[in-house]
């Protein structure tokens, strides 16, 4: 009964390659197609939802074992992964919960979705979220619930900029995805404490393990997953990505920003609960972060006019709300309440449009004078407290002017030691080339300069080129070659030279004079 | 006469039926020439076909005695390492008269001076008798000469009385090694080669040294080893390209192979000269590669890329070693293939071009695309690149050469990072860059120059890919030949 728990998330995965390959290869696509993209959405995300649901009624008739274990995925020395997936518990409501949420959304998707022009970019991108998201909720394992928490990311990333020929689309993708990534960093580095310390990343490992951690290292290795975390669910001060996140289609804001993929940081929490528990500072760190991102979010959101970023700050305060309430030991509540907003928020996500229709020329209640006279504060919920700003100044700006220099260092040092690469000369810019003759690489010229190296090796083998041929020219080619010839025939005409005197009547005279001499023995 | 006696005086045969056809009559004298090079090339198939790769004998032997007194033969036989090279020789003959379509006048000299040196490579990898051997090495000489100084470029006459010069002088060494050998008592025993072989392991050792410095001397010319290479490229450069195939395909392997053979009839002198030989081999790989690499003309840089390729048949030798050994005739048969398909690619394209100088040349691939594949991969076999021939004799020869010396094989990887520098280089330079209006008509390979330039280069792929019935023909005579090594070497080396 537990193996069918794989289908749950393979089946938006086989439908997310499905219809990919299917659209890569022009066999769906345009309007014509739409149908049946949508159709073999739906009948996926149906099914792995039917499943879900089975399994819970499975779990509440009679109990199932915890988790199953599909294989042996990676092992490596004393190091094993395994891939295994929750069968039970909240891993499984939720994961249920989230199957339905999908399936209404994509249901509501092929009717908002119709005649746009990445329809099936759109469902692609949605399966491949959707399977993602389904590994990270079920997945027993730490390292394989990375891998849905990358690839949901991605489709994130995808989808934010849905809308790719735009560019405020582009650089709101890369500011959220780039915001995310500092998250994936501390779930890295919790992934590879736990390895170290326990290991295994097995999720029942490291809850059971926790106990026998010291406090010190409990505690890094909660606030690594407590990065993971914030950075995912727009925590303080990962907060403004958010914001930038809603600039794609309605629906996939629903299912990524309201409902589902902003939940998985408060999860993370839940599903290491006794971890934390053996972490009191954790605790307070997620109880001081969610009530700080829950009271700027609030505040923020007053000052708010449209209608999406509204929404978006109150879902980020009520994330904080979750927060605090795993930082204060209301566990269930907190479970409960991440349910109840899912579906919630989805909700009013979907129906966003409809709010405005409904509350036309109706003007929003405007908010005690108390709080209205304090103009700072107006302005600091106005310009949403300067945070991006502060976190450009303090991140980006550094590592900007890191990379600066070195850039200057790679290219002023580096570069003229390695040398630079000659098929690159051929480029025709005019650009590249004066660029390759700055650096010392000056290989277009016409005169004979042909073996040319850059570089410090390719200096030394040009010049140890240079000598070889020289020596080869002037010892081996001309030394032994022509030289040896013209010896040859030096030699030759001094033998016909004195081939010729010998002959001369003379000469010729005297040698038989003297041989005769010679030959009867000279007194 | 036998199936050897048959491939052996085929090519003579054939040059003897040109003589009485009118010089006027080109077709048929090609007709008759192709069709006696292909003769040997189907009867030298049938011969590795029918040869037992496992049997370490020689195989189908034929001994009739010449001079008893001496006792020369008229010896011919095969083993391991004469088969490969019979096909390539025979192999290369035929490109070579397909690749010779240009040659315009005096055909019919041409035809029998190509015919005539077939029948003595052929004389060379067959004999299993030293006096024949010498007599074959030097019947090479005489149509080569003709080759070059009739139908040559500019420097033909230097070229020409160059290569016969160093030719000669090399022989003279070898002439003096094996007559030094042959003083001693020969016990008549088989062909002149088994019994000197037996006799040289009478002399004290360091006549065997001497005696195998003239062996590396007569034979280095040939193959060639560093500082007697002088005749090379300007032989290279200046041979019309058929003949530069056989120069480089071929006649540089007599040399190695008849290295090889003097290295196991003196394994002790091998063993007392053996740091020489490699600080000759890898220094040879070396100035090779960066003279290659310094050369703008196409045609020399393939000819010094053939010093720096026969260094390493020269390493293998030298490391005295199985792996070593069979890394040599692999890289022997390799590079009859590869400098083979260059000469003849290179030689195709200044046809068309008549400009040798690479820097003319420019973004080739568009115009000639089948031209721009073969020779890209000839030119990444050269570099020995893993999926050629080129990568599995290099391989051999450096594991052969890491059991050895180990660390020095340093030298040996730089060699080959050098090739890929130049052979990279020259693919770019040919294919790639700016369209030059010059270089926008020029007729891509006909039929039979894809014939033949694709069976060379698919002979490349194929043996890089499937090494295994290569390396099986030339493993149980390599077996044998350290087996007389072996007994050869006293106990206390």
């Amino acid at each position: 009964m537990a193996i069918w728990t794989i289908l749950i998330p393979l089946l938006p995965l086989l439908a997310a390659m499905l219809i990919g390959g299917l659209n890569f290869f022009k066999i769906l696509d345009g309007e014509a197609g739409e149908k049946y993209t949508a159709r073999i959405a739906l009948t996926a995300i149906g099914f792995s939802a039917a499943v879900g649901l089975g399994l819970l009624g499975a779990n509440w008739f009679a109990g199932m074992d915890e988790a199953y274990s599909y294989g042996n995925w990676l092992s490596c020395g004393g190091l094993a992964v395994d891939f295994k997936l929750m069968t039970s518990g909240f891993n499984l409501t939720l994961a249920s919960l989230f199957t339905l949420l999908l399936l209404i959304v994509m249901r509501f998707s092929v009717n908002y979705m119709h005649r746009e022009a990445g329809f099936h970019r759109f469902f692609f991108i949605l399966n491949l979220f959707a399977a993602a998201m389904l590994l990270l909720v079920l997945s027993a394992n730490a390292v394989f619930t990375f891998m849905g928490w990358e690839v949901a990311g991605v489709c994130s990333y995808w989808l934010i900029a849905y809308v790719y020929d735009r560019p405020v689309a582009a650089q709101n993708a890369t500011r959220a995805f780039v915001t995310n990534r500092v998250g994936d960093g501390g779930f890295i580095l919790a992934i590879s404490m736990a390895l170290f310390w326990l290991g295994s990343a097995d999720w029942q490992v490291i809850n059971t393990g926790a106990a026998d951690l010291t406090q010190m290292d409990a505690t890094l290795l909660a606030l690594g997953f407590a990065l993971a975390a914030f950075a995912k669910s727009a925590q303080f001060p990962f907060t403004p990505w958010l914001a930038r996140a809603v600039e794609g289609p309605t629906p996939s804001s629903a299912v990524f920003y309201g409902g589902v993929m902003t939940h998985a940081g408060v999860f993370l929490i839940i599903q290491s609960r006794p971890l934390f528990e053996q972490a009191p500072l954790a605790m307070l760190v997620l109880a001081l972060v969610g009530a700080l991102t829950a009271f700027c979010s609030y505040w923020v959101g007053l000052t708010q006019t449209d209608i999406k970023s509204s929404q978006i700050f109150a879902t980020s305060a009520q994330l904080g709300l979750m927060f605090v309430e795993c930082g204060l030991d209301f566990w269930n509540l907190a479970a409960w309440h991440l349910c109840a907003h899912a579906v919630v928020r989805s909700y009013l996500l979907l129906i966003a449009p409809s709010i405005l229709y409904n509350t036309q020329g109706r003007p929003t209640k405007s908010i005690s004078p108390t709080f209205a006279n304090f103009r700072w504060v107006f302005m600091a919920s106005l310009q949403r407290g300067w945070l991006e700003p502060a976190l450009d100044w303090a991140l980006v700006k550094p590592i900007q002017q890191l990379a600066k220099d070195m850039r200057y260092f790679d290219e002023h040092i580096v570069d003229s030691a390695l040398g630079a690469p000659a098929p690159a000369i051929k480029a025709i810019a005019s650009l590249a080339q004066w660029e390759e003759q700055k650096m010392g690489a000056n290989l277009i010229s016409e005169e004979d300069r042909f073996a040319l190296g850059s570089g410090l090796a390719g200096k030394l083998a040009e010049w140890v080129a240079a000598l070889l041929h020289w020596f080869e020219f002037r010892f081996i080619l001309r030394g032994v070659g022509r030289d040896s010839i013209r010896l040859g025939r030096h030699l030759g005409r001094a033998a016909i030279r004195f081939e010729r005197l010998l002959l001369n009547p003379s000469y010729l005279a005297l040698f038989v004079l003297i041989t005769l001499v010679v030959a009867r023995g000279y007194p | 006469m036998t199936i050897l006696s048959i491939l052996l005086w085929l090519p003579a045969l054939g040059a003897l039926s040109l003589i009485p056809v009118s010089a006027n009559n080109t077709r048929v004298i090609r007709t008759l020439s192709n069709l006696f090079t292909t003769g040997a090339l189907l009867m030298a198939c049938w011969l590795t076909v029918s040869f037992d790769a496992s049997n370490t004998a020689v195989q189908f032997s034929e001994i009739y005695p010449l001079n008893p007194k001496l006792g020369s033969a008229y010896a011919l036989g095969v083993d391991g390492l004469a088969i490969p090279m019979l096909l390539l020789a025979t192999l290369l003959t035929c490109i070579a008269l397909l690749a010779s379509f240009s040659v315009s006048e005096g055909i019919k000299g041409y035809h029998i001076a190509i015919l005539l040196l077939e029948f003595g490579m052929l004389g060379v990898f067959l004999a299993q008798d030293w006096a024949l051997f010498y007599i074959f090495w030097e019947v090479t000489l005489i149509p080569l000469y003709f080759l070059i100084d009739r139908w040559g470029g500019k420097r033909r006459h230097a070229a020409s009385l160059n290569f016969v010069l160093y030719t000669m002088g090399g022989s003279v060494f070898m002439l003096l090694s094996l007559l030094a050998i042959s003083q001693y008592d020969l016990e008549h025993q088989g062909s002149l080669m088994v019994s000197m072989g037996q006799a040289a392991q009478n002399m004290p050792v360091i006549e065997q040294v001497l005696v195998l410095l003239g062996f590396v001397v007569g034979f280095g010319v040939k193959m060639p080893i560093f500082p007697l290479h002088g005749w090379l490229p300007l032989a290279h450069v200046e041979a019309p390209s058929p003949v530069s195939i056989l120069l480089s395909g071929i006649l540089l392997k007599m040399g190695a192979y008849g290295l090889l053979r003097a290295v196991v009839m003196l394994p002790v002198a091998a063993q007392v000269i053996q740091p020489l030989l490699v600080f000759l081999a890898l220094f040879g790989m070396l100035y090779g590669g960066l003279l290659a690499w310094r050369q703008s003309d196409l045609k020399a840089m393939v000819a010094y890329s053939s010093l720096s390729h026969m260094g390493v048949v020269l390493l293998g030798i030298a490391s005295l070693n199985p792996t070593g050994f069979i890394g040599a005739i692999l890289q022997m048969t390799a590079h009859g293939l590869i400098a083979g398909a260059m000469f003849l690619l290179v030689g195709l394209l200044y046809e068309r071009t008549h400009t040798r100088n690479i820097q003319d040349y420019s973004s080739l691939a568009q115009v000639m695309p089948r031209f721009a594949i073969l020779t890209a991969l000839t030119l990444l076999a050269a570099m020995g690149l893993p999926g050629s021939v080129g990568f599995v004799a290099e391989l051999h020869t450096l594991i052969g050469g890491f059991q050895q010396w180990g660390g020095l094989m340093v030298f040996f990887s730089l060699s080959i990072l050098i090739s890929a520098a130049y052979a990279m280089r020259t693919i770019g330079l040919l294919f790639t860059g700016p369209v030059k209006p010059q270089m926008q008509h020029i007729a891509d390979l006909r039929p039979v120059e894809l014939l033949a330039s694709g069976v060379l280069v698919g002979g490349i792929v194929m043996f890089g890919f499937l090494p295994g019935p290569l390396i099986e023909l030339s493993t149980a005579t390599v077996g044998r030949m350290f087996v007389l090594i072996g007994e050869r070497l006293p106990a206390w080396f």
